[in-house]
């Protein structure tokens, strides 16, 4: 073993939250002087990993060595003491105060009462000149770009002495110049000898700025090397795993007919772009992209939850094709967010009340009022259909298991009988086995003439229901594939390195 | 984008003083004393207590909080401080000292409400406002408590031809705009006003500043009873009533945010002080109704904390961007 | 399903606990009433407490809507206040007491509106607002007085109001107590009433279940401006006077007290019109049995103050909003 080339090693890191693994003797192992790619789907344990790391969580088991010595981090404090920088994607600006003060906000350098100011300045000069920078020291942050942000924390780790960054998603909201130019400061930090580590869902950065690369799944690690011996294919597969053959739920239909939602232009600066598309009454299409590539903030800006910038979409009412706005499509589809606790249920209130909530003018008696027997007949209708597992309708939605909750969602859609389903990450966090209900369920669905748009970071969940895929990258609708379309070609989609495709900004 | 965003909120960034001079100018040509130097200074001294109750405040608003005791706090320290001389015939410095102290001390009650109880700050200010008033009441049983003769005429005082508490308001302003912009507890409670979770990612004590904002918010209120009793020569029962809403309003006119983490104590709570005191001044010289008073300052302050609530939007619509 | 756990009973407890401590806290004050003041339970003095009682019940039922909505709403008795002034000088003037019983009615569905359209449609601070709408309404309710109060009101008025009708319970006693029933009912039963639990719960799930959040919004302030005009009439033709002195702080802290009592939390989505008023009944009782016992009307601020801070220090959930 030598000390002085390794500067970085996890070894044999296992974490559980709630009895459930999220990283089972994970490994990581990263060089002075060089970037390591992390690389892995949602839920693959990279965050995990990172935030032991960082000391934001504590793991079970394992240990990190760091320049050859082994060393316990509990809190970001020490992985501050220890050299252990983590620019997250949320930057922790303070926007009202200046460069200067942000950078030096946790020690400020005083003399009797007072903070030395110009000493302060000329340290932060000195900090944002090694990242090639020229912002004066006492400009306030919230006037400058989220990239110059960026780099005021990155001078903020500098002044810890860090040696190692780790950067979580760091192109994710930059511009093009930006980014190129963060790959520049990167490239700095490397010929001073710190330890990068590079979390992205971008593949074409990694092969343009990292050395090595590091791919996890399902809480292990896959696959560590020098990124030579990979290319973007490789990768995608790693990240995937061999697409298990769970067998389709429904073969892929070709949907005919007149579309049921045109969409076309749609935008929304700095997020979407160009979105021209349609679907279908009864076709179930899946938005195939990586997180961070737009296909959230699709959804959201179809049923008016963002707002956009241009664009028409157009919904089929009858017979014709009519231009409708965003608020008033919302009337007419069932929306599954993918922050299930924070937006898709009540979780004080109960099964039945949740279920009510978008029903509740259909509930009415003669005296305009709910009518509890109707609200019960309805709630009891959902729990037997969808198979929720409850003491009984009165349970509050936040005893339920994910699943159950998750099915509670679709039990507050399905009583407004919407002709279109948008479902955002519908198993996220759920076993397997509430995973292919949710799935059974979208197909029936389906069955019944609704139309489905649905995201999922999981490829064979969608391989297992999908009639049509849109690939989404950077905002941008980039192809579309036919249900019967393989792993490979659906990988090799998203893995196109395309450095043109910049978020439209 | 910086350039768009410069035009488009001019007339937020500047409006303050639009309407500043509009109602200076307009007093100056309406009525024959207001424009008189003797007039102003009476202006400046006037608002003193005002001032200085605002600029405790002002640094629980930085903080992200709010206090809205600050007007009892006064009246409560500086009941017990008269009390204390008439009755146990203390040494007024000695007073003066309780005061502040018993200041400090139901600031910190209501510090330790808000960042040990977890109480939102609010309710928990609101709570102390009504007791603390209730307290001093029942202590001074809702009379005027006189304070001794040797000093009740201390509030004529002047040095030359200013008052003299001019001078103690500009010495306190400049220590707390000191304090807030200089040093690093300062900084810090700027830091936390803007975004109490990242300050605390950030390492920050948050609880503590919070704190001791709380203490220094009724220290200062104090500071600014001593003021109003010295000019009044008395405690009256209705001391520092209103005052915590009219201070609020202070702080915002003076273009000190509600959401906390923006603006500077000096250029905030001096003209934000005496755009209040000079209304109240250029309304009585108009000879107008001194109820009146109450509706046109509260008017000034909705539109006040309109352009708050408008220019903070605004400004969190940028940073998302 | 693999980690199907049916999970017992729901498992809030902060209801329960806030229910105990004001079961506890009623239950000690009665027996120090029966111990040290028995007066209290002569007939004159419960009619007396339960007209009190129901004044203060009725604004707590306005605070309790916008308190659900996740709002809160200071210019209740401000609002009032300068109602029963409006109303009353009205009234004094024309001798027609059915419009000024209007004109207190829309003073306060305006002020309500007021506040109602600075929270949800310019997204100012809905404590500050109605601070503000506060300190201007009372002002201008001092202007318009000149801090007198207005008496010699039509007899009809406040015979109309002061008849009691069923076994001497006043008919204030019982407008209250139909209205509470009612919006106890609508509140559980209407559309409207799920939707404020829902956006007072979580406004964004609720915006994503279709709720029209700022409507809700806007609907509670102006109906807790609807309750102020209410008391405004009710209150005048108790008093047989209106003046500006009806709204003072102490009433504001009452009602706070009242619904943090009652089991309504400050921070939205829970509680309950019938645990507002038995809030209301409490501090009520509380201040009765303060005043009985000798305890100055000062003092007893000093306790509301302190039960305030108590039962929001209670309240599970941590300081999110302000």
């Amino acid at each position: 073993m030598n000390a002085q080339q390794t500067s970085l090693r996890m070894e044999g890191i296992s974490k559980a939250f709630a009895g459930i693994a999220a990283l089972r003797g994970a490994s990581l192992e990263a060089r002075g002087g060089e970037a390591t790619a992390v690389m892995g789907a949602n839920g693959a344990g990279k965050s995990t990993l990172m935030n032991i790391l960082g000391g934001v969580v504590a793991s079970d088991r394992g240990r990190i060595v760091l320049d050859g010595a082994e060393t316990v981090i509990r809190s970001p404090r020490q992985a501050a003491q220890q050299g252990v920088a983590f620019v997250h994607q949320e930057l922790t600006m303070l926007p009202t105060l200046t460069v200067a003060e942000n950078i030096f906000i946790d020690s400020l350098p005083s003399s009797g009462p007072f903070i030395r100011t110009r000493e302060m300045a000329r340290q932060s000069e000195a900090l944002l000149a090694r990242l090639g920078c020229s912002i004066p020291p006492e400009t306030r942050v919230e006037q400058l770009s989220i990239g110059d942000q960026q780099l005021i924390e990155i001078a903020r780790a500098l002044r810890h002495k860090a040696k190692v960054i780790i950067f979580d998603e760091p192109t994710s909201s930059l511009t093009g110049p930006e980014r190129q130019r963060l790959f520049n400061v990167i490239r700095g930090l490397k010929t001073d000898g710190v330890v990068i580590i590079y979390i992205t869902h971008f593949l074409d950065e990694i092969f343009s700025i990292c050395e090595r690369v590091t791919v996890m799944r399902n809480g292990e690690t896959v696959w560590s090397s020098p990124i030579s011996e990979v290319d973007p294919a490789k990768v995608v597969h790693l990240m995937l795993g061999v697409a298990e053959n769970e067998g389709r739920i429904r073969a892929p239909i070709e949907a005919v007919g007149e579309p049921l939602i045109a969409v076309t232009g749609l935008r929304r600066d700095g997020v979407l772009r160009d979105v021209d598309f349609e679907i279908r009454s009864g076709e179930i299409v899946g938005l195939w992209g990586l997180l961070g590539s737009g296909r959230t903030e699709l959804l959201r800006a179809l049923v008016g939850l963002d707002p956009i910038d241009g664009g028409t979409i157009s919904w089929r009412d009858g017979r014709t094709l009519a231009p409708i706005a965003p608020e008033r499509l919302h009337a007419h589809v069932g929306m599954i967010t993918e922050d299930r606790r924070g937006e898709g249920v009540h979780l004080p209130l109960s099964i039945s009340d949740n279920i009510a909530l978008p029903n509740l003018k259909s509930l009415l008696n003669k005296w305009r009022l709910i009518d509890r027997g109707r609200q019960n007949a309805l709630a009891d209708a959902m729990i037997d259909r969808l198979k929720i597992k409850a003491s009984g309708r009165e349970q509050i939605v936040a005893t339920l298991s994910g699943g159950n909750q998750q099915k509670v969602v679709f039990g507050k859609w399905l009583a407004t009988s919407p002709r279109l389903f948008l479902l955002d990450e519908p198993t996220r966090g759920l076993d397997i086995s509430a995973k292919t209900e949710i799935m059974r369920l979208v197909v029936e669905l389906a069955e019944q003439g609704c139309s489905v748009l649905l995201v999922s970071s999981e490829l064979q969940e969608l391989m297992r229901v999908c009639d049509r895929y849109l690939i989404i990258s950077r905002g941008r609708l980039i192809d579309e594939l036919p249900g019967s379309a393989g792993a490979s070609a659906l990988m090799g989609s998203i893995a196109m390195i395309d450095n043109d495709l910049e978020v439209a900004s | 984008m910086t350039a768009r965003g410069k035009t488009s909120d001019f007339p937020l960034q500047h409006g303050f003083f639009v309407v500043f001079a509009i109602i200076f100018i307009f007093f100056s040509l309406a009525t024959q004393h207001f424009f008189q130097l003797d007039n102003i200074l009476n202006i400046f001294s006037a608002m003193d207590p005002l001032a200085i109750t605002a600029s405790g405040l002002a640094l629980v608003v930085m903080s992200g909080r709010l206090d809205i005791s600050v007007g009892s706090t006064a009246f409560l320290s500086c009941a017990i401080g008269a009390l204390l001389m008439n009755q146990g015939e203390l040494n007024p410095v000695l007073a003066a000292i309780i005061v502040v102290c018993c200041g400090a001390l139901l600031g910190a009650v209501n510090g330790f409400i808000v960042v040990v109880l977890k109480v939102n700050s609010l309710i928990a200010t609101l709570s102390t406002m009504i007791a603390y008033r209730g307290m001093a009441l029942a202590l001074t049983d809702a009379l005027l408590v006189q304070l001794p003769p040797p000093i009740r005429f201390l509030g004529n005082t002047r040095l030359g031809p200013i008052p003299l508490d001019i001078f103690v308001m500009l010495v306190v302003l400049v220590l707390v705009h000191l304090l807030q912009t200089k040093t690093a507890f300062g900084r810090q409670i700027m830091a936390m006003g803007n975004d109490i979770a990242v300050a605390r990612k950030v390492g920050l004590p948050v609880d503590r500043i919070g704190f001791f904002s709380f203490v220094l918010a009724g220290a200062l209120a104090s500071v600014g009873g001593i003021l109003t009793t010295i000019q009044n020569g008395a405690v009256s029962p209705f001391l520092g009533s209103g005052l915590e809403f009219t201070a609020l309003a202070v702080v915002v006119v003076g273009g000190i945010s509600l959401l906390g983490g923006r603006g500077a104590i000096l250029f905030s709570i001096i003209p934000g002080a005496f755009i209040f005191e000079m209304i109240r001044d250029g309304l009585t010289n108009l000879g107008a109704d001194p109820y009146s008073y109450r509706l046109i300052g509260g008017a000034v302050i909705f539109a006040a904390m309109y352009a708050d609530a408008l220019k903070s939007g605004r400004y969190s619509m940028r940073r998302r961007l | 399903m693999a980690v199907t756990q049916i999970a017992p009973a729901p498992l809030f407890a902060w209801p329960s606990r806030q229910r105990v401590v004001s079961a506890v806290l009623m239950i000690a004050t009665l027996v120090a009433i029966g111990v040290y003041a028995p007066n209290f339970f002569r007939y004159h003095n419960i009619i007396n407490v339960l007209l009190q009682v129901s004044l203060l019940g009725l604004l707590a039922i306005g605070m309790t809507v916008v308190m659900i909505v996740g709002g809160i709403d200071l210019s209740l008795p401000a609002n009032t206040a300068m109602g029963a002034v409006l109303g009353a000088l009205y009234m004094k003037a024309t001798g027609d007491w059915a419009v000024g019983a209007l004109i207190m009615i829309a003073a306060g569905l305006l002020i309500g509106l007021v506040n109602g359209f600075a929270v949800a449609r310019l997204k100012m601070i809905p404590f500050v607002v109605t601070l503000a709408t506060m300190t201007v309404v009372s002002g201008a309710s001092v202007w318009v007085t000149n801090s007198l109060s207005i008496s010699q009101l039509p007899d009809t008025f406040i015979d109309f109001f002061d008849a009691r009708p069923l076994l001497g319970v006043p008919v204030t006693v019982l407008v209250v107590a139909v209205l509470a029933g009612l919006v106890a009912m609508l509140m559980r039963s209407s559309v409207a009433g799920r939707w404020a639990y829902a956006v007072g719960i979580n406004d964004r799930a609720a915006r994503v279940a279709r709720i029209p959040i700022g409507r809700v919004i806007l609907a509670s302030y102006v109906f807790s401006g609807l309750m102020a005009g209410l008391t405004a009439i009710l209150l005048t033709a108790r008093l047989g006077s209106a003046s500006a002195n009806m709204g003072n702080d102490g009433v504001v802290l009452d009602i706070v007290s009242a619904c943090v009592v009652g089991g309504v939390s400050i921070y939205g989505g829970s509680g309950r019109v019938p645990g507002a008023l038995f809030g209301a009944l409490l501090i009520t009782i509380l201040s009765n049995a303060m005043n009985l016992i000798g305890v100055s009307y000062y003092l007893s601020l000093i306790v509301k103050g302190a039960v305030i801070i108590a039962f929001v220090a209670i309240d599970g959930r941590k300081e999110t909003k302000r």
